[in-house]
Order: C-alpha cells, then sequence, then structure tokens
C-alpha cells in the first residue's frame, strides 16, 4: 500500500471540474450516447460526492486548509483563484453532492421520454459544477464566477421547456431579478478589494476584524454583499421570482429552487460573517429582511392552491428564517437548520413531482386521498412535511430549535413572538398540504393514478432517512458514536472548531416549539380534514385580506408594471431622443449646413472665367502677404 | 522573413488575383478571398504566438525609406496592444469570408473589396508612421461606403425608414470628418515637435510640450472617438452596422470600431500622455454615458440588427471607460474588450445574417420559438448574448471585470454605474432570447433551417474563441500586460 493514499482535501477540486466535463461531454456527444449521457452526468457527481468523504475524513483528522493558484495576471494584479476546505465548506460539498445525486437518479424516471433529456443532464451537471464551484471557492473572484454561472444554470432549467411562453418569461424574470442582487454583490466586492487589495476571502475577513476597513466602506460593502444574497435567496424585496421558477420541471426545483441554489445567499452570509459581526447595523438589516421574509411568504404558502408554489412560498419562508438566525448570532443555527432543510424540502418537491408525474395535476383542490394509490410518496412526503413542521425527533425540530434559541437569546421579545408564529404558520401549512393532497377521500377523477416506479421512490427513500435523522447530528453524542476525534460532538463543534459549541438543549424552548407544532399541525387537521372550520369561511370573512394575499400582495403587479412601463417607456425615450435630437437635429442638421450653404454659395458661381481669376490673384496676393507677414 | 509586410499585402494580393478571374467562376473567386483570409490568419496567429512578451517593445520591426525629405517612412512593428488586434482582425476576416460564402450578388467586387478593406485595417495597426497609420486608416474606410452601398439592407418600420445609401453616406461623412480632425492632429504633432518625423517611435512621448500636449489631444479624442463610437458621435454606428451586409457587419463592428479605439491608445495616449491626463475625466463620463445609454436605447429596438448596433455603443463604452482610468487594470481591461467586443461582436451579426437570410425580417415582434427549428444559431445566440452581459466563463467577463477594477480605483461612482449598465445588457439580451428564440414556435416560421456547414463552422469559431479567452485569458493577456507598461510609463500620475 506504499506509495499512494486516499485522496485528501487537495483533490476537492476534481468534484467541480468532474461535473463541468460531464457538462461539455453531454452538450458535444450527448444524443449520440446510451441514456443521452444521462449515466455521465451520475457518475461525475457520484464520484463527487465519494472524494467529499474522503475530503470530509481527511478535514476531520486534520485541519482547515485552503488552496489556490494564479489565474492570470493584469498589468502587474494578480488575479487568483483559490478554493478553501474547512467545516462550512466540506459540510456544504456534501449537502449539494448528495442532493444533486438523488435528483439526478430521480430524474431518471422522471425526465424519461423527454425529447431533451440528453440537455437536461448537460445542464444539470453545469448547475452542479458551479454550485460545488461556489461552496469551495475561498475568493471572491471565483465565488463571484460560480454564483453567475449557477444563476446560469437555474436559467436554462427553468427554461428548460422554452416553447412555453410561462417558462421562458420565469426564466427571464429569474435571471434578471437576481442579476439585480448581483450588481450590489460586485459593487460590494469591489469596494473591499479597493481597500484591502485582495479577492481572498479568508485575508479579507482577517482585515475587516482587525479594524483596518473604516466602519461606513465596511457597512456599504457587508450590505451590497447581502442584496447580493437577497437575490439568490429569494429574500423580500427581491423573493417574486423563485415561485415562477416553479415553470421547469420538477426535479429541478428539488435541487436548485429548494435545496441549493436558493441557499447560496445563506451560505454568503455564513462564509462572510466576521463581515457582517463588524459592520456595524448590518446583522439588524440581515435579521428584519429575515423575519419579514419569513411572515409574508408564510402567509402566501398558506391561501396558495399550486402543490408546487405553496412549496415555493414554504422555501421562502424558510430561508427568511435562516436569514433571521443568521441575523441573530445563530451561525450554527442557520447553517444547520440549511442542511436539513436541503433533505426535506428535496424531498417535498420529490413528492410534489411524483404526485404530478401521475395525477398531472398541480392544483391541491383537485387532489385529495393519493395515500390510497400512492403509499411511499405519502409516508415519505409526510416525513419532509412533519419534519419542516418541526415535530419531534425529526430533523427539522432540532435545527428550527437552534434558530429559535438563537432568537430567543439575542433579540427582544417582540421578534421572539413573531417568529414562534412564523413557526405555527410553518406547520399549518404543512398541515394544509398533508390533508389536503393525501387525506380524504380519492376524487373519481384521480382513480387510474399508480406509485412512482423505484428509480423515483428510491431517492425518496433515502432524503427521507435523511430527513428522519440528520437532526440528530446537533446531539453531543453524535461524534463519539461515529468515532470521531474527541473534539467533535455534534454538528456545533464540528462548525465551530475553535471555541465548540454545544447542541442547546433548552428543555423550556423545546416543549414550546414542540407545543406549536403540535398546535399548528391539529389547527391544519381541525381546518383541513375534519372541517369544524371551513377553509372558504374564513378566506370569506376575510374576503379583503385574502385576496391580497392571493394576490402576492401586488408585488409581482408592481414589479410588472414598473419594468414595462416605466423601464420600457424611459428606453422608448431614450431611444426617440437619440433619434430625433441627436440624430435629426444634431448630425442631419449639422448636414444640413453645408447643403444650405452650397445654396447660397451657389450664386457666386458665375462660371466666368474672369471672375475665377480674380478670385485666384486675390487669393494668392492674400497667401503672399501672409508669408510675409508670418 | 517581413511577416508583417506579408500580413499587409496577403488580402491585397487576394484581391489582385480575384481581379484576374472572371465573375462568372465564383467558386475560384470565394476559393482565393478563403485562402487569402486563412493565410491572414495563420500570419496572425504566427505573430500572436512569437510575439515575446517577455521582451515587451515593438518587434517584428521594418523600416523601409519612402519620403526621407518629408520624414515619412514605412515603418511596422507590433508591440502587446497591437497583437491582440491584428489577431482580432486574422479571426474575424477567415469567418467572415465563411459568412458570405453565399454571396450571390456581383461577388468578385463584393470579395475584391472586403480584402482591401482588410488590408487597411492591418496596417493601421501594424503602421509606426503616422502618414501610414493615417493612410491606411483612410483605405480602411473608403471600400465601406461602396460595401454598405452596394450590398447592403435597408430598414423599414413604416414609421422609421433608414436605407442602406443613408447608412453608407452618414458613415462615410462621419469618419471623414472624424479623420480630418486626425489628420489636423498629425500635423499638429508633426509640426510643433519640430523633429520632422511622422514616426511615433522617434516622436516618443514628451515631443510636445504638456501645454500642447493637452490642447492636441482632443483632436484624437474626437478624431478616432468617432469611428469608436463615442457619446454623442455614435449615430453613426447603429445605422451603419444596419445597412451594412452581415460580414461587411462583421469586421465593421468587430474590427472597424477598435481602429478608433486604437487611435486613442496608440496615438493619443501613446504620443500625448500628459493630454491625455487631462482628458480622461471628460472621457470617464463619456464612456458611462456611452454604456448606459447604449444599453438603455438597445431595450427598445424593434429591429434585431439594432439591437445588436446599440449594445456595440454600449460595449465599447467600457473600452473608453477602461482608458479613461489610466491605471494598469483598467487600461488592459479595455484592450482585453477591445478583442473580446470584436469576437462577440462579429458573431451576434453573423447570427442574426444568419435569420435575415431565412426569414428575411428583422422585426423582433415578428419572432417567436425559433429555437424549434434554429437550435444552433439558438444555442450559438445564446453564448453570444452571455457574453455580452458579462458572464463568467465567456470572454467580456474578464475585460469587463478588470475595466471595473480599474474603475474603482479611479472613479468608484462610475465603476457602480457601468456595473449597473452590465445588469441593462441582462434585459435587453433575456429579453431579445425569449422573444425571438424561446416561446411557442409560430407557424410562419416552420419552414427555417439551422445555418448549412460552413456557416456554422465559421460561427463555431467564434463561439469557440470567446469561450477560450473566457477560460484561460493568460496568453493574451500576458501580451497586453507589456503593452500596458510602457505606455503609462509616461503619466505621473498613473499606475
Amino acid at each position: 500500500m506504499s506509495g499512494w493514499s486516499l485522496p485528501g482535501m487537495e483533490w476537492a477540486w476534481l468534484a467541480p471540474v468532474l461535473c463541468l466535463g460531464a457538462f461539455v461531454i453531454i452538450t458535444l456527444w450527448g444524443r449520440r450516447l446510451p441514456q443521452g449521457g444521462a449515466y455521465v452526468a451520475i457518475s461525475a457527481t457520484g464520484i463527487g460526492l465519494l472524494l467529499s468523504l474522503f475530503v470530509l475524513r481527511d478535514l476531520l483528522f486534520s485541519h482547515p486548509r485552503s488552496f489556490g493558484f494564479t489565474w492570470f495576471e493584469a498589468a502587474g494584479t494578480r488575479l487568483e483563484i483559490g478554493m478553501i476546505l474547512d467545516p462550512l465548506s466540506v459540510l456544504m460539498l456534501g449537502v449539494v453532492g448528495l442532493v444533486a445525486l438523488v435528483v439526478q437518479v430521480y430524474s431518471l424516471g422522471y425526465m424519461h421520454g423527454d425529447p431533451r433529456f440528453s440537455w437536461y443532464f448537460a445542464a444539470h451537471s453545469l448547475f452542479a459544477a458551479a454550485m460545488l464551484g461556489l461552496v469551495l471557492a475561498d475568493n471572491f473572484l471565483l465565488l463571484y464566477m460560480a454564483w453567475e454561472l449557477v444563476g446560469l444554470g437555474s436559467y436554462l432549467l427553468i427554461g428548460f421547456w422554452y416553447e412555453r411562453r410561462s417558462a421562458a418569461e420565469a426564466a427571464k424574470k429569474a435571471f434578471i431579478t437576481t442579476r439585480i442582487g448581483d450588481v450590489g454583490l460586485l459593487i460590494g466586492i469591489l469596494m473591499l478589494f479597493n481597500v484591502t487589495g485582495t479577492f481572498s476571502i479568508s485575508r479579507t475577513l482577517e482585515a475587516a476584524a482587525a479594524g483596518d476597513i473604516a466602519s461606513g466602506t465596511l457597512t456599504a460593502a457587508t450590505l451590497l454583499i447581502f442584496l447580493g444574497a437577497v437575490g439568490k435567496s429569494a429574500q423580500f424585496p427581491l423573493h417574486v421570482w423563485l415561485p415562477d421558477a416553479m415553470e421547469g420541471p420538477t426535479p429541478v426545483s428539488a435541487l436548485i429552487h429548494a435545496a441549493t441554489m436558493v441557499a447560496a445567499g445563506v451560505y454568503l452570509v455564513a462564509r462572510t460573517f466576521p463581515l457582517f459581526q463588524a459592520a456595524p447595523g448590518a446583522l439588524e438589516v440581515v435579521a428584519l429582511i429575515g423575519l419579514f421574509t419569513t411572515l409574508l411568504a408564510a402567509t402566501m404558502a398558506l391561501v396558495m392552491t399550486d402543490l408546487k408554489r405553496v412549496l415555493a412560498y414554504s422555501t421562502i419562508s424558510q430561508l427568511g428564517f435562516m436569514m433571521l438566525a443568521l441575523g441573530s448570532l445563530g451561525y450554527t443555527a442557520a447553517v444547520f437548520h440549511l442542511m436539513t432543510h436541503a433533505f426535506f424540502k428535496a424531498l417535498l418537491f420529490l413528492g410534489a413531482g411524483s404526485v404530478l408525474h401521475s395525477t398531472g395535476k398541480m392544483d391541491i383542490r383537485e387532489m385529495g386521498g393519493l395515500r390510497r394509490r400512492m403509499p411511499i410518496t405519502t409516508i415519505t412526503f409526510a416525513i419532509a412535511a412533519l419534519a419542516l413542521a418541526g415535530l419531534p425527533p425529526l430533523s427539522g425540530f432540532f435545527s428550527k430549535d437552534e434558530v429559535l434559541g438563537a432568537v430567543y437569546q439575542n433579540q427582544g421579545p417582540i421578534i421572539f413572538g413573531l417568529t414562534l408564529l412564523a413557526a405555527f404558520l410553518s406547520a399549518l401549512y404543512m398541515a394544509r398540504l398533508l390533508f389536503v393532497v393525501f387525506g380524504g377521500k380519492l376524487k373519481p377523477a384521480n382513480d387510474h393514478i399508480h406509485e412512482s416506479p423505484l428509480v423515483m421512490t428510491l431517492p425518496m427513500m433515502v432524503l427521507g432517512l435523511l430527513a428522519l435523522v440528520s437532526g440528530l447530528a446537533a446531539m453531543n453524542w453524535a461524534g463519539p458514536l461515529l468515532g470521531l476525534p474527541a473534539q467533535y460532538q455534534g454538528i456545533g463543534s464540528f462548525l465551530f472548531l475553535h471555541e465548540a459549541e454545544a447542541f442547546h438543549a433548552r428543555p423550556a424552548l423545546m416543549l414550546s416549539s414542540t407545543a406549536i407544532a403540535l398546535l399548528g399541525l391539529f389547527g391544519g387537521w381541525a381546518i383541513y380534514s375534519r372541517g369544524w372550520i371551513r377553509p372558504e369561511a374564513i378566506s370569506r370573512r376575510f374576503a379583503p385580506v385574502h385576496r391580497v394575499i392571493e394576490n402576492k400582495y401586488y408585488l409581482d403587479d408592481l414589479y410588472g408594471g414598473v419594468t414595462n412601463r416605466v423601464v420600457l417607456a424611459f428606453s422608448n425615450l431614450v431611444a426617440l431622443f437619440d433619434r430625433l435630437v441627436i440624430n435629426d437635429r444634431g448630425v442631419n442638421g449639422t448636414a444640413g449646413l453645408p447643403v444650405l450653404a452650397g445654396g447660397k454659395l451657389r450664386y457666386h458661381l458665375t462660371g466666368k472665367l474672369y471672375n475665377y481669376g480674380l478670385a485666384m490673384a486675390a487669393g494668392i496676393v492674400l497667401i503672399i502677404l501672409a508669408a510675409f507677414l508670418l | 522573413m517581413p511577416v508583417l509586410t506579408a500580413i499587409l499585402l496577403l488580402p491585397f494580393l487576394g484581391a489582385l488575383v480575384i481581379l484576374l478571374v472572371p465573375s462568372a467562376r465564383v467558386l475560384a473567386i470565394k476559393v482565393v478571398a478563403a485562402v487569402a483570409a486563412s493565410g491572414t490568419l495563420g500570419l496572425s496567429l504566427y505573430v500572436f504566438l512569437s510575439y515575446d512578451h517577455v521582451r515587451g517593445g515593438y518587434q517584428f520591426i521594418e523600416t523601409y525609406r519612402w519620403l526621407p525629405g518629408a520624414g515619412i517612412s514605412f515603418h511596422l512593428g507590433v508591440d502587446g496592444i497591437s497583437v491582440p488586434m491584428v489577431l482580432l482582425t486574422g479571426v474575424i476576416i477567415f469567418a467572415g469570408v465563411f459568412i458570405a460564402w453565399n454571396t450571390a450578388l456581383r461577388a468578385k467586387d463584393f470579395f475584391v473589396l472586403l480584402l482591401l478593406l482588410v488590408t487597411g485595417v492591418m496596417g493601421v495597426f501594424i503602421s509606426l508612421d503616422l502618414f501610414f497609420l493615417f493612410f491606411f486608416y483612410e483605405l480602411a474606410v473608403l471600400p465601406m461606403y461602396l460595401l454598405i452601398g452596394v450590398w447592403g439592407s435597408s430598414s423599414d418600420f413604416g414609421t422609421f425608414i433608414r436605407t442602406k445609401e443613408y447608412g453608407a453616406m452618414k458613415l462615410t461623412i462621419y469618419l471623414v470628418a472624424g479623420s480630418v480632425l486626425v489628420w489636423v492632429g498629425i500635423l499638429a504633432v508633426y509640426v510643433a515637435a519640430g523633429l520632422g518625423t511622422f514616426d511615433m517611435v522617434a516622436l516618443g512621448r514628451d515631443a510636445l510640450t504638456p501645454d500642447l500636449q493637452r490642447l492636441v489631444f482632443p483632436l484624437f479624442l474626437v478624431g478616432f472617438g468617432v469611428l469608436a463610437g463615442l457619446w454623442p458621435f455614435h449615430t453613426w454606428s447603429p445605422d451603419g452596422h444596419v445597412a451594412a451586409p452581415t460580414a461587411v457587419s462583421m469586421l465593421h463592428a468587430g474590427v472597424l470600431m477598435k481602429l478608433g479605439a486604437f487611435g486613442i491608445i496608440r496615438v493619443g495616449i501613446g504620443l500625448l500622455p500628459q493630454g491625455a491626463e487631462a482628458w480622461m475625466p471628460l472621457l470617464m463620463v463619456l464612456g458611462t454615458i456611452n454604456v448606459v445609454y447604449g444599453a438603455i436605447s438597445a431595450l427598445s429596438q424593434r429591429d434585431l440588427k439594432y439591437v445588436v448596433g446599440y449594445s456595440s455603443v454600449s460595449h465599447m463604452g467600457y473600452v473608453l471607460m477602461g482608458f479613461a482610468t489610466l491605471n494598469p487594470v483598467g487600461m488592459s481591461g479595455a484592450v482585453l474588450q477591445m478583442f473580446s467586443h470584436g469576437i462577440m461582436t462579429a458573431l451576434f451579426f453573423a447570427l442574426v445574417g444568419f435569420i435575415y437570410d431565412r426569414a428575411h425580417t428583422r422585426d423582433i415582434t415578428m419572432f417567436g420559438g425559433l429555437a424549434k427549428r434554429m437550435g444552433t444559431t439558438a444555442a450559438f445566440f445564446t453564448v453570444a448574448g452571455l457574453t455580452s452581459m458579462g458572464l463568467p466563463g465567456l470572454s467580456g467577463f474578464v475585460a469587463e471585470f478588470l475595466v471595473f477594477v480599474g474603475t474603482f480605483q479611479t472613479y468608484p461612482l462610475f465603476g457602480a454605474l457601468g456595473i449597473a449598465g452590465a445588469a441593462i445588457t441582462a434585459i435587453y439580451i433575456l429579453r431579445l432570447l425569449a422573444r425571438v428564440f424561446f416561446g411557442p414556435l409560430d407557424p410562419r416560421w416552420e419552414g427555417l433551417s439551422d445555418p448549412t456547414r460552413i456557416e456554422t463552422f465559421a460561427s463555431a469559431v467564434l463561439v469557440l474563441v470567446l469561450i477560450f479567452v473566457g477560460l484561460y485569458p493568460a496568453p493574451l493577456m500576458a501580451a497586453i500586460n507589456s503593452g500596458i507598461g510602457p505606455l503609462l510609463a509616461g503619466i505621473p500620475g498613473a499606475g
């Protein structure tokens, strides 16, 4: 065995590069490969995942490291690209690789027979490569590049069925909306570069922590970076693209618009957390945006009738929850919730895909009683829904509890109360889905449906298992049980290597959060299953409120109106200005001058030789005079 | 081997040979054009690969006495700034000849003029003598007039009509007006320096006193700036691009606009560095206007080609902004942007040409779902669009990123505006993609087809260059870096 050893951290770059290679291969030759090259994509992702296990092992038994090289040099400024391997990035590497692999396998069944099957896997690989690159980046330049490419992957996959006008529009909306955030991100990065002279994230964070950056600049740059996170993680006011993004194939929603890309904003804030700690006022903004988003989206999740849109608003709400945790100094809580949410929310979407695959419908009012025909989908969906609701001992319970703990500790009673309200709402809307979709009687129109094939249910079961147990990573006996070095107990001590942070078991908080989850589930049961209160009666009673929420608070209409009326009108005005003022007045007007002048001068061109002779003579005299005088 | 003379003469010889071929033998004409263009590309690649960027400075120098009495010599040479431009021209004429493969009307005259144009363009990039630089500059402009006037196409939208004759005349008048300013500037330098030479190397960078430099610089800035699409002298450019036939649009936006930018950097900044320093704040303002104004104007165009035309105005703004930083990063980004925009816009015009050839309209509102029938065109158009949006992995990102880094060091506010301009670019590009290529296929366009093999090959070359430079800019940047250093050495406040 001497001479070679297991791959370690220095090989982590291979994970994104393999996926990029799969993208190139499938794009060029996919149609000629068996299965459209799907197995190339799956192998690349699978090897990447395997690799991340070795990387994790290496990290656990050594220490965080970073690697870098010079990409190119621009007149004295060296543009470097580097990766970092610390607990945060390795955790994300695993989460992204795992969900991507599971979703790709599921897609084998879900996308079967699609005319662009091959392109689907190519775009999937491109996205996976960008996302893996994003989490590995120790460098704002590479991070920004991967960040943009992640957006491109999302654009291509939302618009996968581009023949549909709605899909083409949704893809465009998603890209443009997140681009607005990216403008902020890039400006923020360049502001920091101006001060520090480096794109290295770790060195920038050190400079910020050491107080080398003036606080005004630091706050401005940090908030601009946060704007990028707001766009990607679909936080208010840039959240409008995510529900529309559901136009893409459902597995895409599971991977990109639930588990990974939308979490990139949360990841970015976590990665640059010291900036937020050092910049006065930044954390407050993060917390408030998170809190507002989580409540706003939860109310919308409660009234939407499209299964995927309910899940989309729930995603926005949960991401708001993570932002709120970050804003309340709950770094571990946010990352932990990011991980558990990735598993159970991806599972929810895969479940929704399974339902859609089988019934061909997305409107929950046309469903009901599906548990009779789709047992595996029902069970896994229920696990995920209850995890999201925060029921012990499912994964969501632990991570949600951590978030509540962080808010309780660092925020006032009003914010904590509102956070509990958000937790209650999330349990309520999940109960609504469970009882409306799977409970009750089977509708005659759905009599023919059947469970999805194993290639789809197996990935769901894998995620179901993770949604069940991944919360236990929080427990302090998790590390010793797995035989890890002594300093690793739960996930808290893993993420905070230097100041080991144990799982906070606060019995009172745990009890009340469980009570709130149960209350929400009970409410859902009472309304949507027993019908003690008719949901229609509620919406009638509060008709104006209901209408406002149903119309997404009119925010989409507002933005649409602004782009279509104001921006386009302004652009027409500029174009008209270009045509009428600059061109017709300025250019053609100037061009008219010689014509006009020619018209006048014409009368001096008599055609008589002696007139010209006289003029010539006069000219010569003038020149001679001038030569003498000068 | 006198490589530079060969680069200059090869297209010219090609044109001469074509003159000897009877006009009925179209295939022979095209083969000669293709051979000349391939040879030009080969030679420019050779120059690029064998340019020693460690040594830097002017290389491949050739000097021939021409009119010693007037101080004019035929002095050729390339440095790190002109090498990428020579390569750019080689790539574009190579692709352009194949894109124009199906030219039916008077093919002989067309290819003669096209090759003549290339000789003119190459001459500007490699001349180190102001007299010849100007001579080739004019040589590049004149064939353009005929190419647009004869082979061009008019734009008719009822309320808005632009004939090809209007486009051709406007372009020529503009460029000639610009070159009058340039000529006055050249004479001013010649006289004021009192060295009795037009040689740029001999003139150096302090031939004129700082006061005179400040006085003369605007002549070059505006004179060359016209050709670079400098606001508010830009309106010839969309009109000219739109009226020109596809291959000419490619050369026109791809290379000709770069002549203007090249003139500013080589003659303006090179000979009058202190004059440049005084006028750069103005250029920063105008360049930023170019970026934002061009992007906003592009947003509301109905003619596919006008969108690309205004996008050129917008993207040339980044070049001007990069110059205006007068710092190494920004300037190197600007030169890279010249290269990147050249390839990108040539690709754009080629693709628009494919669509126009088949659909006989360029009205965006008439299209829909073309991706279904023209998959390759849609894919390539997406690549060009993403380059123009500055998406990483493609050359535009590297160039614009460097311009932004440079601008933030000097004028942060304008840097932010430039980044916002890139976001507006995203809006018009994505609108265009959604309108033209995506959505349900309009039954009118059932019969459309993807480009021919030759056309696909030519545009694929451009796509590959965009990706290669986007992923691995180091070779190009090494050359550019070696050119920027000496240029900025003459500016006390730079760097």
